[in-house]
Protein backbone atom coordinates (compact mmCIF):
# COMPACT_ATOMS: atom_id res chain seq x y z
CA UNK A 1 0.00 0.00 0.00
CA UNK A 2 3.04 2.71 0.65
CA UNK A 3 4.53 2.16 -2.56
CA UNK A 4 1.68 2.59 -4.46
CA UNK A 5 0.74 5.42 -2.91
CA UNK A 6 2.71 8.80 -4.13
CA UNK A 7 4.90 10.80 -1.76
CA UNK A 8 2.88 13.85 -1.14
CA UNK A 9 4.87 16.32 1.34
CA UNK A 10 3.27 17.39 4.98
CA UNK A 11 2.66 20.92 3.74
CA UNK A 12 1.04 20.19 0.73
CA UNK A 13 -1.58 17.81 2.47
CA UNK A 14 -2.03 20.69 4.98
CA UNK A 15 -2.07 23.05 2.43
CA UNK A 16 -5.16 21.35 0.22
CA UNK A 17 -7.30 20.20 3.34
CA UNK A 18 -6.95 23.63 4.61
CA UNK A 19 -8.57 24.91 1.35
CA UNK A 20 -11.15 21.96 1.90
CA UNK A 21 -12.27 23.34 5.07
CA UNK A 22 -11.97 26.80 4.49
CA UNK A 23 -14.43 26.60 0.97
CA UNK A 24 -16.70 23.08 1.70
CA UNK A 25 -19.54 25.42 2.82
CA UNK A 26 -22.55 23.07 3.18
CA UNK A 27 -20.73 20.35 5.03
CA UNK A 28 -21.18 16.49 5.53
CA UNK A 29 -21.83 15.22 1.49
CA UNK A 30 -20.71 18.54 -0.08
CA UNK A 31 -17.03 18.19 1.69
CA UNK A 32 -16.77 14.39 0.94
CA UNK A 33 -17.73 15.29 -3.08
CA UNK A 34 -15.37 18.17 -2.65
CA UNK A 35 -12.49 15.77 -1.31
CA UNK A 36 -12.71 13.43 -4.01
CA UNK A 37 -12.82 16.22 -6.84
CA UNK A 38 -9.54 17.36 -4.85
CA UNK A 39 -7.71 14.21 -4.14
CA UNK A 40 -8.73 11.94 -6.21
CA UNK A 41 -10.11 13.19 -9.60
CA UNK A 42 -7.61 16.35 -9.93
CA UNK A 43 -4.55 15.73 -7.64
CA UNK A 44 -5.04 11.55 -8.24
CA UNK A 45 -3.29 10.74 -4.85
CA UNK A 46 -5.35 7.86 -4.46
CA UNK A 47 -7.57 5.21 -6.16
CA UNK A 48 -11.84 5.96 -6.34
CA UNK A 49 -12.05 2.69 -4.99
CA UNK A 50 -9.59 3.07 -1.87
CA UNK A 51 -11.64 6.29 -1.34
CA UNK A 52 -14.96 4.88 -1.20
CA UNK A 53 -13.42 1.79 1.20
CA UNK A 54 -12.16 4.83 3.09
CA UNK A 55 -16.07 6.11 3.00
CA UNK A 56 -17.54 3.39 4.48
CA UNK A 57 -15.94 3.45 7.42
CA UNK A 58 -16.07 7.15 7.89
CA UNK A 59 -19.08 6.82 9.24
CA UNK A 60 -19.00 5.03 12.23
CA UNK A 61 -17.56 7.44 14.80
CA UNK A 62 -17.42 10.98 14.34
CA UNK A 63 -18.36 13.34 11.44
CA UNK A 64 -18.15 11.74 7.72
CA UNK A 65 -16.07 14.51 6.53
CA UNK A 66 -13.52 15.17 9.37
CA UNK A 67 -12.89 11.08 8.83
CA UNK A 68 -12.57 11.22 5.16
CA UNK A 69 -9.79 13.75 5.40
CA UNK A 70 -8.30 11.67 7.68
CA UNK A 71 -8.22 8.34 5.71
CA UNK A 72 -6.82 10.24 2.80
CA UNK A 73 -3.91 12.00 5.01
CA UNK A 74 -3.15 8.48 6.82
CA UNK A 75 -3.39 6.71 3.56
CA UNK A 76 -1.06 9.21 1.57
CA UNK A 77 1.73 10.02 5.57
CA UNK A 78 0.55 7.49 7.38
CA UNK A 79 -0.53 8.71 11.18
CA UNK A 80 0.91 11.90 10.68
CA UNK A 81 -0.55 12.45 7.54
CA UNK A 82 -4.09 11.67 9.32
CA UNK A 83 -3.81 14.15 11.93
CA UNK A 84 -2.31 16.68 9.31
CA UNK A 85 -5.46 16.56 7.54
CA UNK A 86 -7.68 16.52 10.21
CA UNK A 87 -6.81 19.38 11.82
CA UNK A 88 -5.80 21.75 8.67
CA UNK A 89 -9.69 20.68 7.77
CA UNK A 90 -11.14 21.75 10.78
CA UNK A 91 -8.74 24.90 11.60
CA UNK A 92 -10.95 27.20 9.34
CA UNK A 93 -14.26 26.57 10.58
CA UNK A 94 -12.92 26.41 14.08
CA UNK A 95 -11.59 29.82 13.74
CA UNK A 96 -14.50 31.05 12.46
CA UNK A 97 -16.58 29.88 15.10
CA UNK A 98 -14.56 31.11 17.87
CA UNK A 99 -14.89 34.38 15.97
CA UNK A 100 -18.63 34.30 15.94
CA UNK A 101 -18.73 32.75 19.39
CA UNK A 102 -16.84 35.42 20.46
CA UNK A 103 -19.50 38.27 18.70
CA UNK A 104 -22.07 36.49 19.87
CA UNK A 105 -21.50 36.45 23.22
CA UNK A 106 -20.68 40.00 23.25
CA UNK A 107 -23.22 41.23 21.63
CA UNK A 108 -26.34 38.86 21.35
CA UNK A 109 -28.19 41.34 23.73
CA UNK A 110 -28.53 43.79 20.62
CA UNK A 111 -32.18 44.21 19.54
CA UNK A 112 -31.62 43.82 15.99
CA UNK A 113 -29.22 40.80 16.44
CA UNK A 114 -31.50 39.44 19.04
CA UNK A 115 -34.51 39.35 16.14
CA UNK A 116 -32.36 37.72 13.50
CA UNK A 117 -31.61 34.48 16.29
CA UNK A 118 -35.55 34.55 16.59
CA UNK A 119 -35.69 34.26 13.34
CA UNK A 120 -33.48 31.20 13.02
CA UNK A 121 -34.47 29.40 15.89
CA UNK A 122 -37.34 27.42 14.37
CA UNK A 123 -35.15 26.72 11.18
CA UNK A 124 -32.85 24.92 13.41
CA UNK A 125 -35.97 22.73 14.35
CA UNK A 126 -36.70 22.23 10.98
CA UNK A 127 -32.72 21.23 10.37
CA UNK A 128 -32.80 18.65 13.09
CA UNK A 129 -36.05 16.84 11.93
CA UNK A 130 -35.25 16.91 8.19
CA UNK A 131 -31.86 14.80 9.35
CA UNK A 132 -33.65 12.71 11.14
CA UNK A 133 -36.17 11.93 8.55
CA UNK A 134 -33.04 11.43 6.25
CA UNK A 135 -31.82 8.86 9.11
CA UNK A 136 -35.16 7.15 9.50
CA UNK A 137 -34.93 6.35 5.46
CA UNK A 138 -31.55 4.49 5.63
CA UNK A 139 -31.61 3.14 9.19
CA UNK A 140 -34.89 2.82 9.91
CA UNK A 141 -36.72 0.63 7.60
CA UNK A 142 -37.16 -2.64 9.04
CA UNK A 143 -39.97 -3.28 11.76
CA UNK A 144 -37.13 -4.14 13.49
CA UNK A 145 -35.07 -1.40 13.34
CA UNK A 146 -37.85 1.08 13.44
CA UNK A 147 -39.47 -0.46 17.19
CA UNK A 148 -35.63 0.63 18.06
CA UNK A 149 -36.19 4.15 16.69
CA UNK A 150 -39.80 4.41 18.39
CA UNK A 151 -38.48 3.20 21.67
CA UNK A 152 -35.45 5.82 21.87
CA UNK A 153 -37.36 8.53 21.06
CA UNK A 154 -40.15 7.43 24.04
CA UNK A 155 -37.05 7.21 26.48
CA UNK A 156 -35.28 10.08 25.41
CA UNK A 157 -38.66 12.15 24.70
CA UNK A 158 -40.99 11.35 27.15
CA UNK A 159 -38.99 9.43 30.02
CA UNK A 160 -35.98 11.90 29.86
CA UNK A 161 -33.34 8.69 29.52
CA UNK A 162 -29.89 9.77 28.90
CA UNK A 163 -28.83 9.27 25.01
CA UNK A 164 -26.03 7.95 26.62
CA UNK A 165 -27.80 5.40 28.14
CA UNK A 166 -30.02 4.73 25.17
CA UNK A 167 -27.27 4.27 22.80
CA UNK A 168 -25.35 1.96 25.21
CA UNK A 169 -28.63 -0.67 25.49
CA UNK A 170 -28.97 -0.63 21.66
CA UNK A 171 -25.34 -1.39 20.84
CA UNK A 172 -26.19 -4.29 23.26
CA UNK A 173 -29.26 -5.20 21.77
CA UNK A 174 -27.43 -5.25 18.54
CA UNK A 175 -24.77 -7.66 19.53
CA UNK A 176 -27.16 -9.73 21.19
CA UNK A 177 -29.23 -10.15 18.58
CA UNK A 178 -26.35 -11.08 15.93
CA UNK A 179 -25.05 -13.73 18.33
CA UNK A 180 -28.77 -15.32 18.03
CA UNK A 181 -29.07 -15.06 14.63
CA UNK A 182 -25.08 -16.99 14.59
CA UNK A 183 -26.44 -19.13 16.88
CA UNK A 184 -29.39 -20.63 14.75
CA UNK A 185 -27.36 -20.79 11.75
CA UNK B 1 -7.04 24.90 35.35
CA UNK B 2 -9.72 22.47 36.83
CA UNK B 3 -12.85 23.60 35.16
CA UNK B 4 -10.20 22.91 31.85
CA UNK B 5 -9.55 19.42 32.72
CA UNK B 6 -13.50 18.93 33.45
CA UNK B 7 -14.16 20.75 30.69
CA UNK B 8 -12.04 17.67 28.56
CA UNK B 9 -13.48 14.91 30.19
CA UNK B 10 -16.71 15.90 29.20
CA UNK B 11 -15.92 16.54 25.29
CA UNK B 12 -13.79 12.84 25.74
CA UNK B 13 -17.12 11.22 26.70
CA UNK B 14 -19.43 12.59 24.60
CA UNK B 15 -16.77 12.23 21.48
CA UNK B 16 -16.94 8.16 22.54
CA UNK B 17 -20.39 7.53 21.82
CA UNK B 18 -20.23 10.20 18.67
CA UNK B 19 -22.15 7.39 16.23
CA UNK B 20 -23.90 7.98 13.34
CA UNK B 21 -22.97 11.49 11.92
CA UNK B 22 -22.96 14.82 13.43
CA UNK B 23 -27.18 14.86 14.76
CA UNK B 24 -26.38 12.38 17.78
CA UNK B 25 -25.02 15.33 19.24
CA UNK B 26 -27.46 17.29 19.93
CA UNK B 27 -28.95 15.46 22.21
CA UNK B 28 -26.19 14.90 23.92
CA UNK B 29 -24.99 18.06 23.90
CA UNK B 30 -28.17 19.41 24.87
CA UNK B 31 -28.32 16.73 28.01
CA UNK B 32 -24.88 18.12 29.46
CA UNK B 33 -24.78 21.67 28.11
CA UNK B 34 -28.18 22.88 29.20
CA UNK B 35 -29.24 20.42 32.25
CA UNK B 36 -26.15 19.32 33.58
CA UNK B 37 -23.44 21.48 33.18
CA UNK B 38 -25.98 24.45 32.89
CA UNK B 39 -23.08 26.34 30.95
CA UNK B 40 -25.42 27.24 28.41
CA UNK B 41 -28.96 28.39 27.81
CA UNK B 42 -31.77 26.52 25.76
CA UNK B 43 -31.47 29.50 23.82
CA UNK B 44 -27.84 29.63 23.37
CA UNK B 45 -27.79 26.12 22.48
CA UNK B 46 -30.18 26.65 19.57
CA UNK B 47 -28.56 29.73 18.44
CA UNK B 48 -24.93 27.66 18.98
CA UNK B 49 -26.28 25.25 16.17
CA UNK B 50 -27.24 28.00 14.05
CA UNK B 51 -23.34 29.49 14.23
CA UNK B 52 -21.75 26.24 13.61
CA UNK B 53 -23.90 25.83 10.44
CA UNK B 54 -22.08 29.01 9.22
CA UNK B 55 -19.13 26.92 8.69
CA UNK B 56 -17.86 24.42 6.18
CA UNK B 57 -17.09 22.07 9.12
CA UNK B 58 -19.24 19.48 10.73
CA UNK B 59 -22.21 19.99 13.25
CA UNK B 60 -19.86 18.96 15.94
CA UNK B 61 -18.34 22.84 15.76
CA UNK B 62 -21.05 22.96 18.23
CA UNK B 63 -18.10 22.08 20.89
CA UNK B 64 -16.29 24.70 19.95
CA UNK B 65 -19.21 27.33 20.62
CA UNK B 66 -20.06 25.34 23.89
CA UNK B 67 -16.39 25.41 25.02
CA UNK B 68 -16.20 29.00 24.36
CA UNK B 69 -18.76 29.78 26.41
CA UNK B 70 -17.33 27.63 29.26
CA UNK B 71 -14.04 28.48 28.89
CA UNK B 72 -12.89 31.70 26.49
CA UNK B 73 -10.72 30.60 23.25
CA UNK B 74 -8.99 27.59 25.70
CA UNK B 75 -11.84 25.99 26.24
CA UNK B 76 -13.19 26.16 22.75
CA UNK B 77 -9.81 24.24 22.04
CA UNK B 78 -9.91 22.19 24.53
CA UNK B 79 -13.76 21.59 23.13
CA UNK B 80 -12.50 20.86 19.80
CA UNK B 81 -9.56 18.86 20.36
CA UNK B 82 -11.26 16.12 22.85
CA UNK B 83 -14.64 15.72 20.98
CA UNK B 84 -12.75 14.98 17.67
CA UNK B 85 -9.99 12.85 19.26
CA UNK B 86 -11.82 9.64 20.31
CA UNK B 87 -12.98 9.41 16.34
CA UNK B 88 -9.72 10.41 14.91
CA UNK B 89 -7.87 7.81 16.68
CA UNK B 90 -10.37 5.06 15.63
CA UNK B 91 -9.94 6.51 11.91
CA UNK B 92 -6.10 6.31 12.06
CA UNK B 93 -6.69 2.73 14.00
CA UNK B 94 -9.25 1.45 11.07
CA UNK B 95 -7.19 3.28 8.40
CA UNK B 96 -3.98 1.26 9.45
CA UNK B 97 -5.69 -2.22 8.95
CA UNK B 98 -9.66 -1.86 7.26
CA UNK B 99 -9.41 -4.94 5.18
CA UNK B 100 -9.77 -7.04 8.52
CA UNK B 101 -11.63 -4.56 9.85
CA UNK B 102 -14.20 -5.04 7.25
CA UNK B 103 -14.64 -8.46 8.08
CA UNK B 104 -15.95 -8.25 11.83
CA UNK B 105 -18.92 -9.22 11.96
CA UNK B 106 -19.80 -7.85 16.02
CA UNK B 107 -19.41 -4.04 14.20
CA UNK B 108 -22.28 -4.51 11.92
CA UNK B 109 -24.47 -6.06 14.93
CA UNK B 110 -23.22 -3.23 17.17
CA UNK B 111 -24.30 -0.67 14.77
CA UNK B 112 -27.09 -2.11 13.54
CA UNK B 113 -28.60 -1.67 17.11
CA UNK B 114 -26.79 1.71 17.34
CA UNK B 115 -28.23 3.59 14.61
CA UNK B 116 -31.56 3.16 14.36
CA UNK B 117 -31.50 4.54 18.19
CA UNK B 118 -30.01 6.61 16.62
CA UNK B 119 -32.81 7.95 14.56
CA UNK B 120 -34.91 8.07 17.52
CA UNK B 121 -33.26 10.16 19.86
CA UNK B 122 -32.44 13.06 17.06
CA UNK B 123 -36.23 12.86 16.73
CA UNK B 124 -36.76 13.15 20.24
CA UNK B 125 -34.28 16.30 20.11
CA UNK B 126 -36.51 17.97 17.52
CA UNK B 127 -39.73 17.29 19.74
CA UNK B 128 -37.90 18.72 23.23
CA UNK B 129 -36.04 21.31 21.31
CA UNK B 130 -39.30 22.28 19.41
CA UNK B 131 -41.66 21.71 22.47
CA UNK B 132 -39.39 24.68 24.48
CA UNK B 133 -38.82 26.95 22.15
CA UNK B 134 -41.24 27.42 19.44
CA UNK B 135 -44.09 29.41 21.51
CA UNK B 136 -46.02 31.53 18.70
CA UNK B 137 -47.96 30.89 15.60
CA UNK B 138 -45.18 32.79 13.93
CA UNK B 139 -42.39 30.07 14.91
CA UNK B 140 -44.70 27.30 13.47
CA UNK B 141 -44.89 29.07 10.00
CA UNK B 142 -41.20 29.40 10.11
CA UNK B 143 -40.66 25.68 10.92
CA UNK B 144 -42.98 24.66 8.42
CA UNK B 145 -41.19 27.20 5.36
CA UNK B 146 -37.85 25.79 7.00
CA UNK B 147 -38.84 22.14 6.72
CA UNK B 148 -40.23 22.24 3.27
CA UNK B 149 -37.22 24.00 1.85
CA UNK B 150 -35.04 21.69 3.56
CA UNK B 151 -36.70 18.93 2.62
CA UNK B 152 -37.73 19.25 -0.95
CA UNK B 153 -35.13 21.80 -2.02
CA UNK B 154 -31.62 21.88 -2.45
CA UNK B 155 -30.83 24.78 -0.60
CA UNK B 156 -27.75 24.74 1.27
CA UNK B 157 -28.58 24.69 5.34
CA UNK B 158 -27.04 28.14 5.45
CA UNK B 159 -28.38 29.91 3.70
CA UNK B 160 -31.79 29.23 4.97
CA UNK B 161 -30.64 29.68 8.22
CA UNK B 162 -29.38 33.36 7.33
CA UNK B 163 -32.67 33.74 5.20
CA UNK B 164 -34.39 33.36 8.37
CA UNK B 165 -32.53 35.60 10.06
CA UNK B 166 -32.90 37.85 7.76
CA UNK B 167 -36.65 37.74 8.10
CA UNK B 168 -36.66 38.17 12.16
CA UNK B 169 -34.51 41.11 11.52
CA UNK B 170 -36.57 42.46 8.65
CA UNK B 171 -40.00 42.17 10.77
CA UNK B 172 -38.52 43.13 14.14
CA UNK B 173 -39.28 39.90 15.89
CA UNK B 174 -39.07 40.46 19.97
Amino acid sequence: MEKKAQKVSLAELAATFFMIGATGFGGGMAVVALIERRCVNEKKWLEHTEFMHGLAFSQILGPFSLNSCTFVGYYLRGALGGIVAATSFIAPSFLLVCLLSLLYFRYHQLPELKSALLGSNPIVIALILVAALGMARKNATRWHSAAIALIAFAASAFFGVNGLTVLAIAGCWGLYQGWRAGRSN
Amino acid sequence: MAALLQLCGVFLKIGVVFFGGGYVLIPLLHRVMVDQMQWLSLKEFLDGVALSQLTPGPLAMLATFSGFKAGGFAGALAGTVCIFLPCTALMLLISSRYRQFSKIQAVKHFLNGILPAVVGLVLAAAFTLGRNSLVSARDFILLGAGFLLLQFTAIAPMAVILGAAAVGLLLNFS
